[in-house]
């Protein structure tokens, strides 16, 4: 098929002068670039039907529905203009009687404390993993480490709402240096905490490979010229590693600050948002809004805020970790 | 040029410092086994711990000190687990979601990777940052008009509300193209001159090519697929449609206190996913950092 196509454009191309064949071929696409075209379309097709109908459409769907007043199967969706926005604003007078806003603060409490955790954490593995110097025993540790980030939250969750259980193995573990543990998950004090551990200790693993690949792309030649100068491990650390490490330090915390906020699947899974709302995260709110009180407008217009708190806190990131920006 | 100067410049001071640094690397090492030492008990126990404990029974499934081995042994919460058949269903359920994803995944993304890497045509570009600014919109955001796009064509409760959304990532087209824009030229070019057509280039040619791509691409989609709940969650509303997170939710709001059935159920969910990851887990540590080489 093709063959006989790009001779049939051979064979019409030896009776034009090659001048006109340039222009030809610049101003309008021959049969072959035609058919090229058609075929990568034909290739994009479903994916491009994903990425149109899940991702840029369901964007501009959800911008529009949050201006709308929308219950499914009760009324007909009713045009509100800003009401849901003005409606949220308005409820952060008193930001603790709002679920919405104790969602946002219990968030913000949760990312800052998980990000700077983990970031610490993994960037330690990632160095002791380096350290190693047999190949081999470093890629069983690298195993072991990562196998936290394997497995689903959700049998995670079932195991660790057992180790929370105050005769759990984390009491057990605390009473062991005379420390009295709490009822974690049923005190609004250490609910939040138990879940960011918990989180820490899922998400790390994979931060952890990101800063293994960039210290192993690191030259060699610095770190022997930093040495010769006399520079000992810590300073070594601290003045040549970590600077060449900020774009891979800033992919790293922004990652993990875009998935802690959108932190769902233990808090609905292990706590309910309880108890008193203290693990209640932003979209816990937004699908209790939506699929608990059928306000599907109003959730939309907290799925905004939480996408331009999280745009906003990323740019703020870019802007004071990565020296490319 | 010059770094390499420098080095042969001061090769003898280097030669004398080198002596005295050995003991503290030693100390070095030691400090670093102990510290890995640490993290594998964290990182391995609760594995460890939770499989042996899902042979306790209920009355030692909470003792106080805690055993490492069960005493007596019982099968009980497996057979219990089994014995629901509703249970068998969710392990289908998820199979059939994550193996779907999967295969749709791989195809439709080497697919796209195809197109965006070997193919010359207008809105290359266009389409390529497209999927490059889409990795980075938080996707649980659009839960809301992902489900109401999913309950107007009325597809909920149905596999194709799962794999629909599911079949074609921008990761996995992104990883893709990583993969295909390094191939020699050469070879299509002597494809195409024996008269092959496009797909036969992409399925016979590029294909083969890419297999440890296709992999990585297949495994994350099945990870992706068999760990969710989120999209579960709201897509799926009858008991026999659940996949196995989604299925183990209810379960744990039936056996609140049981927790030798809990962890007995987990097992379910974890070890597949752990004996893929052992078999696999060059692909999904490869999987796992192309995110890092983009950045």
């Amino acid at each position: 098929m093709s063959t006989q196509s790009s001779s049939a454009a051979a064979a019409t191309g030896i009776h034009v002068t090659p001048a006109t064949a340039a222009r030809r071929s610049s101003r309008q696409p021959t049969g072959k670039q035609r058919r090229e075209t058609l075929t990568a379309y034909l290739f994009l097709m479903p994916y491009l039907i994903v990425l149109g109908v899940f991702t840029v459409f369901a964007t501009i769907y959800v911008l529009g529905l949050s201006l709308f007043k929308l219950d499914i199967g009760f009324t007909a969706p009713q045009f509100v203009g800003i009401q849901n926005y003005q409606l949220l604003f308005q409820q952060l007078s008193a930001p603790f009687d709002s679920d919405f806003w104790t969602s946002m603060i219990n968030i913000l409490k949760f990312t800052v404390v998980v990000v700077i955790g983990e970031t610490i954490l993994a960037l330690l593995l990632a160095v002791l993993l380096q350290n190693i110097p047999a190949i081999k025993t470093r890629g069983i540790f690298r195993t072991i480490l990562y196998m936290p980030a394997v497995t689903s939250s959700v049998a995670i969750s079932l195991i660790f709402l057992w180790f929370y259980n105050p005769q759990g193995v984390i009491n057990y573990l605390l009473s062991l240096v005379h420390i009295p543990g709490p009822h974690w998950l049923e005190d609004p004090l250490f609910a939040l905490p138990a879940l960011m551990l918990l989180n820490i200790w899922t998400t790390t693993a994979t931060f952890m490979l990101y800063f293994l690949a960039a210290l192993q792309d690191l030259p060699t030649e610095l770190f022997e010229a930093a040495r010769v100068d006399g520079a000992g491990p810590f300073q070594l650390f601290t003045n040549v590693t970590i600077p060449l490490l900020r774009p891979a330090l800033f992919l790293v915390i922004a990652l993990a600050t875009i998935g802690a906020f959108q932190m769902f699947d233990q808090a609905k899974f292990m706590t309910e948002g309880g108890p008193l709302n203290s693990t209640l995260t932003p979209l816990l709110q937004i699908y209790n809004t939506a699929f608990r009180d059928n306000h599907f407008g109003l959730a939309s217009a907290m799925s905004v805020l939480l996408f331009i708190l999280i745009f906003v806190v990323t740019i703020i990131q870019r802007r004071f970790i990565d020296v490319n920006a | 040029m010059a770094q390499a100067q420098v080095r042969a410049n001061v090769r003898p001071a280097v030669r004398l410092a080198e002596t005295p640094p050995r003991r503290p690397f030693r100390w070095m090492n030691v400090f670093i086994y102990v510290m890995l030492g640490i993290f594998t008990i964290t990182s391995l126990g609760p594995f460890i711990f939770s499989f042996f404990s899902s042979f306790k029974t209920f009355s030692h499934i909470l003792d106080f000190p805690p055993t490492l081995f069960p005493q007596p042994w019982t099968w009980d919460n497996f057979a219990t687990i089994l014995s629901d058949p509703a249970f068998l269903r969710w392990i289908l359920n998820s199979f059939i979601y994550a193996v779907g994803a999967a295969i749709l995944n791989v195809l439709f993304s080497a697919m796209a990777g195809y197109a965006l890497s070997r193919l010359r045509f207008p809105g290359k570009e266009v389409v390529f940052l497209l999927t490059l600014a889409v990795m980075m919109v938080p996707i649980p955001i659009l839960v809301i008009p992902k489900f109401l796009i999913m309950n107007s064509l009325r597809l909920t409760n149905t596999f194709f509300a799962l794999l629909i959304p599911a079949m074609a990532q921008p990761f996995s087209v992104f990883l893709m193209v990583q993969f295909m824009k390094g191939l020699p030229r050469e070879l299509e070019e002597s494809a195409m001159i024996d008269g092959a057509s496009y797909w036969r280039i992409f399925s016979q040619v590029i294909l083969p090519l890419v297999k440890p791509a296709l992999t990585a691409v297949a495994i994350l989609s099945f990870q992706a697929a068999w760990n969710d709940f989120l999209w579960p969650l709201l897509v799926l509303d009858s008991r026999d449609m659940y996949t196995l997170p989604l299925g183990l939710y209810f379960f744990e709001r039936d056996h609140y206190t049981q927790y030798n059935l809990l962890i007995a159920g987990s097992m379910f969910n974890t070890i597949p996913m752990l004996i893929l990851f052992f078999i696999f887990q060059r692909y999904f540590i490869e999987g796992a950092t192309t995110g890092a080489v983009k950045g």
